[in-house]
């Protein structure tokens, strides 16, 4: 073994996670990255930068193909996991780790794949893009884009078509992979794991949530620190250690409130007025730009662990209040248990004539629990 | 006057290039305590040793029609760049290259970081690469003219372009002291040449790691060195420039030059953890209306001080 | 004899970098031949002991190139999937024409008698070199690279779809501007 295998045992302890949620799996999820950090092991920001592959939860047929394009695009060593409950997480890990671990395994696996790579995919030549005028007026080639399923701090399932002048945003279409599949309409948009279905909302899961999103924007911000931060709030919420988790969020916030470089870079990003929220049947407390959408998502955060105990019903801050699009689908169970139902029309409205960058943290800010598989396509 | 360094053979070279790599990796060991401290980690200074080990074990990829050529020319440029630019930095009294035009020199390289990212970003043939590519050049276009602004004003001040006269010409009074804003505007210009911390949009999450989002095994590894070796190599030309060279009491001034570097070499690292992104859009604008004119301002600041002393 | 050595081979290689642009297939594999190019001829330049102007050779031409590279790519839809690009129009005229002014100038540096030097050079050949080149009209050519840049902004400035009216309101009393996406500055 000698060299090869101190390298696998080195690189084992480093490995690298590519996550896919499938919509309704987000505990999974949360509890892969959990599990997956105190190991030592990092997400992946793409295919080519991953070992494992970890589905969390059973992929409908469409996400089914794209995660069997995206298991091919892992370079290898590589391993695939799917798990469909949190507490399978740790054992899944344990399997990932043991294939990892496993060179003649993987030398099987890459002599197997020489030879059919993704040079035999497609060929000849592409035709030349056509162009369009771009808000500035200037002939520019538009370049069809598909944003999602799977991108790093994306909501899971959501699947943007966005018509790109260079990584500007000309307009967008949106919908939810396997809108029309899954197991049961109401269950594939549910917050929390079906599994969990008839478990009454729990305070600190909704703030979690909150947590967890805050999380994704701050790492779209560029701040991995702070992301971290959220990240671990977001873990101690759900593993039951409230006062702690009460204190590093008042100092998250206050963190977040003083970095004037963070206020800077996300002040009058994406604006939306409360009637262009009404319009697009968005929670009203998503007012203002993403700056404020920021301090709103950790300020309901705070509102929901610091409320009483046990079920949240209809918190001060609107934190569970289904606005316009919460009645949209779901049973009631959900609706309390995730909170607001986004429309992927919304989302794809929200995005244009924005360039990537500032569309990214203008859907991440967006606070999304659910996604509206009825509307839109 | 100090004694203006003399060139050394040319087979002193892999020293330098040792010299320089303990210092990127120093640097990384570095990113990676610190990374670690922040996720609650313990094994963060060992995450550089588990991640070349992982990247020398994986595998190297290709995607559909990409230009192979042109995509690993950029990736493994920016490592070359590097070993350049520490070839006219003087450890002391010894330099590699003693060419009267050194700081020209290193502006002439650190531009070349504009054609290894992009064609890095290019030659996969995937949209978030080619996105990342640009957000790279749209950087470029904000930092590089500040930052060959920066320059010339230590060169001004010793009516020099040779790296060993501008660090003799500061023996008084570091030039970090009376021209402040033109370091600081070359640290960020090391900072985006080295596509670090918040010039980092080019490999963002937001495209799935833009630049790098295709690069895997040896290639990725390179990449990554070599933005190490660049953020070294920039704070290493930063003491001739601003530190005062070699000056220092006790120490010999090579270990001056290497304890500066280290030094400088830390607080970039460090500036990763405090700073969110600046973005392309955003940063465009500082770059033009705030950078440019205020370096320019410290220019002729310098250009009066230096024909009124 | 090393030196002499080196400038053919980077005189070839300038020479063969430059008919690449012409035979290579992609918009991105031209820009950079002709980077290839010109920094072989700027280290020629630096083999002639011009230290400054070589090394500023391959400065601006790298930089050059860069932008090219992204202009073209942007105006012209090319990704490295469409390599098929023919980098050659009107070949038929084009191709005699450049073969013949390429020999004629080669011949002209080959056949001209070449003065032989007298004296040593200069401590300072890029100030010499200036100060051949430009004598006393320094002043006036300084004037002219601001004048240069200054035009280059005007007609940026000329050119832009929108227009302050646009940004500031008709009368100019908007205090911020009515950006499509919010610039870093807030003015």
């Amino acid at each position: 073994m000698g060299v090869s295998g101190a390298l696998a045992r080195l690189a084992l302890r480093h490995a690298h996670l590519l996550v896919i949620e499938v919509p309704g799996y987000w505990l999974t999820r949360v509890a892969v990255e959990r599990l997956a950090g105190v190991r030592g092991w990092r997400l992946a920001v793409s295919p080519a930068d991953a070992d494992i592959l970890v589905v969390c939860g059973s992929p409908g047929p469409e996400l089914a193909l794209v995660v069997a394009s995206l298991w091919e695009q892992l370079p290898g060593p590589r391993a695939r996991i799917d798990v469909t409950t949190p507490d399978l997480v740790a054992a899944g890990l344990d399997q990932a780790a043991a294939m990892l671990r496993d060179t003649p395994g993987q030398r099987r696996d890459s002599t197997a794949r020489d030879g059919r790579g993704f040079d035999d995919a497609a060929g000849g030549d592409i035709a030349l893009a056509h162009g369009s005028a771009d808000r500035d007026g200037l002939e520019m080639d538009v370049l069809h884009v598909r944003l999602g399923p799977v991108l790093p701090e994306w909501p899971a399932g959501l699947v943007l078509r966005a018509h790109l002048h260079g990584d500007l945003i000309a307009e967008a279409q949106a919908g939810v992979i396997d809108a029309g599949h899954g197991p049961a309409g109401g269950a594939h948009v549910a917050g929390g794991d079906p599994s969990d279905e008839v478990r009454p909302a729990v305070a600190g899961e909704v703030a979690a949530r909150r947590c967890d999103n805050a999380a994704r924007l701050l790492a779209l911000a560029g701040w991995p620190d702070a992301a971290g931060g959220a990240r671990a709030i977001r873990d101690r919420l759900l593993t039951g250690e409230r006062s702690a988790a009460t204190a590093e969020l008042a100092r998250l916030r206050r963190r977040v409130r003083r970095s004037w470089l963070l206020r800077w870079s996300l002040r009058r990003v994406g604006p939306l007025p409360p009637d262009e929220l009404a319009r697009l049947g968005l929670a009203p407390d998503l007012t203002g730009d993403v700056w404020d959408r920021l301090n709103g998502m950790l300020g309901r955060a705070a509102v929901a662990v610091g409320g009483p105990a046990g079920v949240v019903d209809g918190g001060p801050a609107g934190v569970v209040d289904g606005g316009p699009a919460g009645v949209a689908v779901g049973g009631p169970v959900d609706v309390v248990v995730g909170g607001p139902v986004t429309s992927p029309a919304a989302v794809a409205s929200v995005v244009s004539g924005w360039d990537v960058a500032t569309a990214r943290l203008i859907v991440a800010s967006l606070d999304i629990t659910a996604l509206d598989v009825v509307t839109d396509g | 006057m100090a004694e203006v360094p003399a060139a050394v053979s040319g087979g002193w070279a892999p020293v330098a290039a040792v010299l320089l790599g303990a210092l990127a990796v120093a640097a990384a060991l570095l990113d990676g305590a610190l990374a670690g401290r922040a996720a609650g980690v313990r094994s963060g200074m060992g995450r550089p040793v588990g991640e070349v080990a992982r990247l020398l074990r994986q595998r190297r990829r290709t995607t559909v029609a990409a230009d192979r050529l042109l995509w690993r020319i950029g990736g493994a440029g920016l490592l070359g760049m590097a070993l350049m630019i520490i070839t006219v930095v003087p450890l002391g009294r010894w330099t590699l290259f003693d060419l009267d035009v050194g700081v020209v020199w290193v502006n002439a390289l650190d531009v070349l970081a504009w054609a290894f990212v992009w064609l890095t970003g290019w030659g996969a043939n995937s949209a978030y690469a080619l996105v990342g590519g640009y957000r790279f050049l749209a950087h470029g276009l904000a930092y590089e003219l500040p930052l060959m602004f920066a320059l010339v004003a230590p060169a001004v001040a010793a009516s020099s372009l040779r790296v060993g006269e501008v660090a003799a010409a500061q023996q008084g009074l570091w030039f970090v002291v009376w021209m402040p804003v033109a370091f600081v505007v070359y640290c960020l210009g090391v900072v985006a040449i080295a596509v670090w911390g918040p010039f980092s949009p080019a490999l963002g999450r937001d495209v799935a790691g833009g630049v790098t989002a295709e690069l895997s095994g040896v290639d990725r590894l390179l990449f990554l060195a070599g933005r190490y070796a660049l953020l070294a190599a920039g704070a290493a030309f930063a003491v001739p420039m601003f530190l005062g060279g070699g000056a220092g009491p006790l120490l010999p001034a090579w270990a001056w030059v290497l304890v500066k570097a280290t030094v400088l070499l830390a607080g970039l690292v460090w500036l990763r953890r405090r700073a969110p992104a600046l973005r392309p859009d955003v940063f465009m604008e500082v770059g033009w209306l705030v950078l440019l004119p205020a370096v320019l301002l410290q220019d002729l600041l310098v250009a009066v001080v230096v024909i009124g002393g | 004899m090393v030196t002499h050595l080196a400038f053919w081979g980077l005189a070839v290689i300038a020479v063969l970098a430059g008919v690449a642009v012409f035979v290579v297939n992609s918009m991105a594999r031209a820009s950079y031949s002709l980077a290839l190019s010109f920094i072989a001829v700027g280290l020629q330049v630096l083999l002639l002991q011009q230290l400054y102007v070589g090394v500023l050779v391959i400065l601006m031409m790298v930089m050059e190139m860069a932008i090219m590279a992204v202009y073209m790519n942007m105006f012209m839809g090319m990704n490295p999937a469409m390599m098929s690009m023919n980098m050659v129009h009107g070949a038929r005229h084009a191709l005699p024409v450049s073969v013949g002014v390429f020999l004629l100038l080669a011949a002209g540096a080959l056949f001209a008698p070449w003065p032989s030097r007298r004296g040593s050079p200069p401590a300072d050949v890029t100030a010499a070199l200036g100060v051949e080149l430009m004598g006393p009209k320094m002043l006036a050519m300084a004037v002219v690279g601001v004048v240069m840049a200054a035009t280059i902004v005007s007609g940026i400035v000329l050119a832009a779809h929108r227009t302050r009216y646009d940004r500031f309101g008709d009368d100019l009393r908007r205090r911020r501007p009515a950006d499509p996406q919010p610039g870093g500055v807030r003015r």
